[in-house]
Parts: C-alpha cells; structure tokens; sequence
C-alpha cells in the first residue's frame, strides 16, 4: 500500500521531484547540480538522462504534464526550460530571469504557458514564451518582499500566484501577463489583477517570526494554506474575509503542504511523517491523522562481524536505535501529488534528505487507519 | 620508579664494561662519551693522552665556583683521593681510572663516580649540617644557582638547617599542577612522623628570603624543607643529601608525568567522542569487489 | 545522576531538537555563496532568537539558531583551579583535532569553553537524533572525564609525597 524506492546507488538527499503526465517518469535532483530522469519499469528505476546544465544546487524541479517540457532552477541564479528532441534526448534552453541570487523554487502555470520562479533576490521572476525573440524572458514582482521567496503556487485561474517567504509572510500576487493573456475574472481575492499587484498579504504569526515553507491553493482557488517554521499550518478563506485560522502543531516544522481535495491538506516535514489536517466549518485546521503508522523495527540477530565493526566504529554493541519509527529517515523536503486529480487525489509521493521516494496510496489508507475520513 | 636514582647510570655501565673487559683480557679501546646528567650537568668519559688504559671521568658544572666555597674540593679529596687528576679544560673535576691498577674494590668505585655530581653538592649541605650542630649561626646563607633561573639556599640556625629551593614553572599550567602537588607535600607530614616539614610559597619567596634578590613573579616557586638534627645527624644526613638535592627533579618529573597521562587520557576520550558522532553517520554500503571484479552483494 | 542533571539536559535535548531543524539556504547577500547564516549574521530576519539554558552560574548551554545551521556552546563545569586548566587542554586537544569532529567549531564563543556548528549540510548527511544524542553525551561524559582526571593528578600528588617523605 505503501511504496518505498530508492533510485540506485543514491544515498545523498533528493532535494526535490517532479512527476510526467502518466507517472512512468521521474526527475529528481540528489542534492547536487544534476537532474536525473528515471523511467519506472516494475519495481525497477531506469536512469534515462540526467540534465546536466546547472552548475550550484538545483533547487526546484516542475514538469509540465502536457506541454512534457521540465523547467529547473539552481542556486547558480539560472533557470532551463527543458524540452525532448527526436532522439528522446533533453535539451535545455535559457531562461532570462535576470536575478543576482539562487533560483528557490519554480512551477509552472496551470495552463502551462508561463512559469514563476522565487528566488533569494527577494523576487519572483515572472517568466513566459516570447515567441518573437524566440526566448523565455521575465518579468519581476518585488514589492514587497523583505527576503527570500521560499515557495510558490498558482490558482487555478493561471493568473494568480501565491508565495511564501522569510520575511515570515504570505503573499497573493496577481501575476497577469498582458502580453499574451486575457483580462482575467475577478475571483473572491480581488478584481484588479495588474502584473504584481499585492492582492492580499498575510502575517504568518502576530508575534513574528515563522519563515513560510510551503503554500498551497485549494482546488477551487478559495483558500490557501501554508506552513511555517513555528511548527503551524494555516488557512485563510478569500470567500470568509481572509480570516488567518492557523494550527500550531506539537511536531516539528513542515516543509511541503498540498490539499488533496477541497477540505483536506497533507503537510509532512523535519518529523519525517506526513500527516492529513483538514478544515472545519469554520475554517481551522484540526488534526485528523498520521499517514505513517509504522512501528518501531525489529533489529534482526547480530551478525559478530557487525557487533565488532559496530564497536570498534561506533564504540557499542547495539545500533537499534539508530533508525527513526518512521518509513522516511530524515526530513521529507519534497511532496507531491501522484495520481488523481487536484479535486481527489489518490496518491500522493513524498521525497526527502533520507534519498527515499515514498509513494501513498489515500485510499487503502483510509481504510487501515482509524479516524482517517477522506471527504 | 617512584623515585629517581641519583646516581648516573650511563657513567656507571660504561666504567664497569671497560673494567671487566680489561680484566678478561680484551685489548682496551679508545673512549670518548660525552653524557647529560640534570641540572645542566655534562660528564665526559675518555683517554688521558691516548693512553687508552686511562680512563679518565670529567664533570662540568656551571656551578661549581659556588659550591667550591663550600668546600667541595674538600669532600671530593676525600671520597675519590689520588685518584682525583687536574681538571680537564672545560670540565671542574676529573677522576681518573687506571686499567692497569684497578682498584680493589671496584664495583664501590664505579659506584662512586656514578655519584659524582651528588658528591659535589653535598658538599655544601655537609658543610651547614656541621655549622648546626656546632650551634654557629653567625655564617651567611649559602646561594648555589643550580640552573639558569633556578636557586638552592642552605642555611643553618643552632636547632635546624633550612633548605628553600626556587623552582621555576615552565607555564601557568604547570604552577598548577605543581601547586597540586606542594599542598600534598605540605600535608605529607601525616604519613611520616620522620619527615621535615615542608612549606611552599608561590610567587613571593618565603620570610627569610625577603628583601633578597630572590626571583618574584608568576611562574616562581619556593619549597622550604625544614631540617632538624634528626635529619642532619652523622648518621642519616647521607641518606638527607640525596633525597634533598634530588627533590626538584623529582617534583618535575611527576609533574611531566601527570602531564603525560592528562594527555593520554584526553587522547582515549576524544577517540571515545569521535565514535559517539560516528553514531550519527550513517553505513555507507561499500560495494565490495571480488578477485576478478565483480561487484559482491551481500544478502543480508 | 544529581538531580538537576537530568532535568538541565532533557531541556537541552528537547531545545536542539527543535533548533536542529535545518534547510538548505542560499545566501542573499552574497551571489552564489552558501554560508551558515548563524555565523555570517548578515540577514536579522533569518535568525532565530539565541537560547540559553543553565544548570548553574557556571554550567549553560548556548543554542544559536539559523535558517540554515546551529551553533551549540557549552561551558563546562570548573569548580577549581586544576579542573579550570584540564578543561582547557582538553578544549584546546578537541579543537585541534576539529576537522575529524566536523561539528566542531575551530574556537569556541566568549564566555564558553567548546562550541559546536552544525548545518544543514551534516543534517543531510547524517541522523539529525544521533547528533543531539553526541551533544548530550558530551555534556555528560566531559564532567565526569575532568573530574577523574583531577581525581588522578591528586592521587598521585599524594602518593609521590608519602613515598618522597617516608624516605627521610
């Protein structure tokens, strides 16, 4: 029910992971300047090609599903549009961001036609297709962001773009390009959408404090939800004034959020479990259960090789408490949705600095743990 | 080896090869050692004017004006008689050894020249012994610089002879551990009844060095060892003399020791420490290579 | 264990949990640089606010936090003179040997006697639990260590002046 893969000899972290449109292919950075694409046969992982352009850390990866172009962007300030020639083979293109900083994080709009990317310049870099100079080019939303754009995600009407930073706020930007889209419609966050336009800020606690780690719009673009250092999860309601309900939760930080359906949100992060909060009918998010119920392991028999090696290295016999109760042994960094639609998700994967990918089926999950009611 | 010998071993074992070789018959060799004793000390083993049956035994000390004040001349006349030579230049005493003529008894006088350098400094304690148990106070203290920065004063009064060493500590550490060391010493009178009381100052010397030119700073220490004539009687000051004049190297040495094991302590635990982080690392599985190149997989 | 002690590292365990919470970060300040941000102190708003905890006057433990790495400085306890300058050779004997500790910080804060530097690049590397286990474990083991060894220097001092004194 469960899936658990490692991709072959990687035991470095995977700082991130993108899905193609029928989940056969994945692209997964492990931690250094290089993207690897692996193709799914059976249990086993087939390395395809690896991107090989970035020369810092690539920190986000988002593959279009149906355009099948991968945009990643690095710590070296750069950011590819990556498209497949005939040969199947990757081929990179530049993308002008025109930002002094590392590129954090980056997604594609729902319509695929433009991307966003945050990035440590305190910016987001607006980027879309101009096809008279044939060229990727951006535009920049700065006011006004204090500090690193930390994550993104856009509404579904491809106009909207939620960002999260470590000026420990929340931010709705409109991010309307005129050159080549239509006046949008107003929706509840607002209806004058000019290019950067600030449609709604929030303060992630009164107190101060708390960088953003993940953002995440609902399905149908009403609520967004956010998680932050000070181990809370947040929703706010365009449609209910915009209201911050937040959670302060007794885990540690989240690092990824995603709804799953309208009413429910899966965040996971340094507790190495992912867990499934969903809102009430007022809008706060409550607790509704842990994804991961293992338990702690079993260590099998010693083997006097091990018990020597063991306390010759580690200076002790026993080692059975060094692996955590968890699947995921260290933070999970990345989360994303597997199968389904952004209305019902079924499956979702977790990925994290363990070099794990853990795939969750929702359904057989519900099924097996108490108190877990998907709507 | 509590304790440190006083008498010089190397000296020792080089004059006794060179006897019972000679007196096996072995055709005599040519020597010339040149060995380091403590304080500065050098003997210098080698042939008088190539004549290599004699041996001739130099010390040099870089204090032997001082103790030749003291009557040092005198008690090694007494202790080594004709075999005493004129000094070779550079050294203060020379000591000759014939192995033509070797002497009767042998072994005590090997013996003996491995206990030259206590022999001249026990001159100076012979001499103020005597002055305490004639009752003469009137003589002034004896100063002997015994090394660079370092100083032994002898002084008699009727009923006790007191001796103060000045010691010098290489670093604060060592002031220290040495401090450690001076308070059990102070308080070492429990153990024996026997023993002189010792006293210790640090810094500034003690009442009857004031307004001397005795060192005061930081890195200084003064021992007092307060003789009675228990401890300087004919009978036990022999015995007196070599714990005595000993007494500073035997507080450095144990002081170098404590040092050493300090050390090796720290070594075991920081190794110790280091295993405990590597408890944080994970295994990395090491792909493991068969003779002809094939990657082993272990199953388990 | 006294019974402070145990209560004075569990807060200590429970704080470096929380503060061991480390993302990767690029610096903002500087261009393609990735600097521990609790060491660099060039952006307020990604530091987290230090964290003292104390057992006594003498004994605390200095939690530092950051987006991005953790500085952990711990003053040990020194009741005398000996125990003041055995610590200090044993700092001094661990900070030499810091780039086989690697979380170990070259020179230590004002005020304390060892720091540590964790960042996100050892969290990624290694158990985040074990290396707050290592941290508890050297608080415990260095009291103990230094009092042993003073133990030692003293058992000798005393029986090199019985031997010494016995003689006469």
């Amino acid at each position: 029910m469960t899936e658990i893969h490692r991709f072959g000899n990687i035991v470095s972290p995977i700082t991130c992971h993108a899905w193609n449109k029928d989940r056969t292919q994945i692209a997964l950075s492990p931690n250094n300047h290089e993207v690897h694409i692996y193709h799914r046969s059976g249990s086993e992982w087939k390395l395809l090609d690896t991107l090989n352009q970035h020369d810092l850390r690539v920190m986000g990866i988002d593959w279009a599903p149906n355009t099948n172009r991968i945009v990643t962007c690095a710590a070296d300030r750069n950011a590819y549009v990556w498209t497949q020639d005939k040969e199947n083979k990757w081929k990179p293109t530049l993308v002008l961001l025109r930002i002094n900083r590392a590129a954090t994080c980056v997604k594609w709009s729902p319509l695929e036609n433009k991307f966003a990317v945050g990035s440590g310049a305190r910016l987001i870099s607006v980027c879309y297709f101009e096809s008279e100079n044939d060229w990727w080019v951006s535009k920049h939303i700065k006011k006004p962001i204090r500090s690193t754009v930390t994550c993104l995600d856009w509404h579904p009407n491809n106009v909207l773009l939620a960002a999260g930073s470590t000026d420990f706020k929340v931010r709705v930007f409109s991010a309307y390009i005129k050159d080549i889209e239509k006046t949008p419609e107003a929706t509840p966050w607002g209806s004058k959408m000019p290019l950067g336009q600030l449609m709604v800020e929030f303060v992630n606690s009164e107190g101060g404090g708390g960088w953003v780690h993940s953002v995440s719009f609902c399905p149908d673009g009403n609520k967004v939800c956010w998680v932050a250092h000070d181990s809370s999860i947040n929703m706010a309601d365009a449609t209910a004034g915009s209201v911050v309900h937040k959670l302060r939760t007794e885990y540690l930080p989240f690092l990824s959020c995603t709804w799953i359906n309208n009413k429910s949100v899966i965040a996971a992060g340094h507790s190495c479990i992912p867990i499934m909060y969903s809102v009430d009918g007022n809008g706060q998010p409550i607790f509704v259960a842990k994804l991961d119920a293992s338990q702690k392991k079993e260590s099998g028999g010693l083997s006097a090789m091990r018990m020597f090696h063991s306390l010759d290295k580690q200076a002790r016999v026993e080692t059975s408490d060094t692996n955590l109760d968890s699947i995921h042994q260290n933070a999970i960094t990345c989360l994303c949705i597997h199968s389904g639609t952004r209305e019902k998700v079924l499956k979702i994967s977790t990925s994290g600095a363990d070099g794990q990918l853990v795939i969750w089926d929702l359904n057989t999950l519900e099924r097996s743990i108490q108190n877990m009611r998907i709507d | 080896m509590i304790l440190l010998d006083i008498n010089n071993r190397v000296v020792e074992e080089t004059l006794t090869v060179k006897i019972k070789n000679s007196q096996t018959g072995l055709k005599n060799e040519s020597i010339d050692i040149t060995v380091a004793d403590f304080d500065g000390v050098l003997y210098h083993i080698s042939n008088v004017n190539g004549d290599k049956s004699k041996i001739r035994t130099s010390i040099s000390l870089k204090f032997y004006k001082q103790l030749q004040e003291h009557g040092a001349d005198e008690l090694l006349r007494r202790e080594y008689g004709s075999h005493l030579i004129t000094p070779e230049p550079g050294y203060n005493v020379s000591v000759l050894l014939d192995l033509e003529d070797i002497p009767q008894d042998w072994q005590g006088f090997v013996k003996k020249l491995g206990l030259l350098k206590r022999n001249c400094f026990a001159s100076v304690f012979e001499k103020y012994f005597d002055f305490q148990e004639k009752g003469d106070e009137g003589q002034k203290r004896a100063v002997i610089p015994y090394r660079d920065d370092e100083t032994l004063y002898v002084e008699a009064k009727a009923d006790r002879v007191t001796v103060v060493f000045s010691t010098r500590f290489r670093n604060e550490d060592d002031v220290i551990l040495g401090k450690v060391f001076m308070q059990e010493l102070k308080e070492g009178l429990r153990a024996s009844h026997t023993a002189p009381p010792v006293l210790f100052s640090h810094r500034e010397p003690p009442m009857e060095l004031q307004n001397t030119d005795a060192k005061v700073d930081n890195n200084v220490g003064y021992v007092t060892f307060v003789l009675f004539p228990r401890h300087t009687s004919k009978a036990t000051r022999d015995n007196t003399i070599n714990l005595i004049h000993m007494f500073r190297h035997y507080l450095h040495y144990h002081i170098k020791c404590s040092k050493a094991y300090i050390q090796s302590r720290m070594r075991a635990k920081t190794s110790d420490f280091l295993k405990v982080l590597n408890r944080a690392r994970p295994e990395k599985a090491t792909d493991k290579k068969t003779m002809s190149g094939r990657v082993f997989v272990r199953r388990d | 264990m006294s019974a402070t002690l145990k209560p004075y590292l569990t807060a200590v365990r429970h704080t470096l949990t929380a503060a061991m919470c480390l993302d990767n970060f690029s610096s903002q300040v500087v261009e393609r640089h990735n600097k521990p941000e609790v060491e660099v102190r060039c952006s307020k708003e990604l530091l987290l606010t230090p964290v003292v905890i104390s057992r006594n006057e003498k004994e605390k433990v200095l939690i530092e936090s950051s987006v991005n790495s953790i500085r952990i400085s711990i003053a040990v306890k020194q009741a005398d003179e000996i125990e003041k300058i055995l610590c200090k050779k044993f700092m001094r004997f661990m900070m030499m040997r810091a780039e086989n500790f690697i979380v170990l910080r070259r020179k230590p804060m004002e005020g304390y006697d060892i720091s540590f530097l964790i960042t996100n690049f050892h969290t990624e590397q290694m158990y985040k639990h074990k290396l707050v286990d290592f941290v508890i474990h050297f608080m415990e083991e260095i009291d103990k260590e230094i009092s042993e060894m003073k133990l030692a220097v003293n058992a000798r001092a005393r029986i090199v002046s019985e031997e010494f004194l016995k003689r006469f």
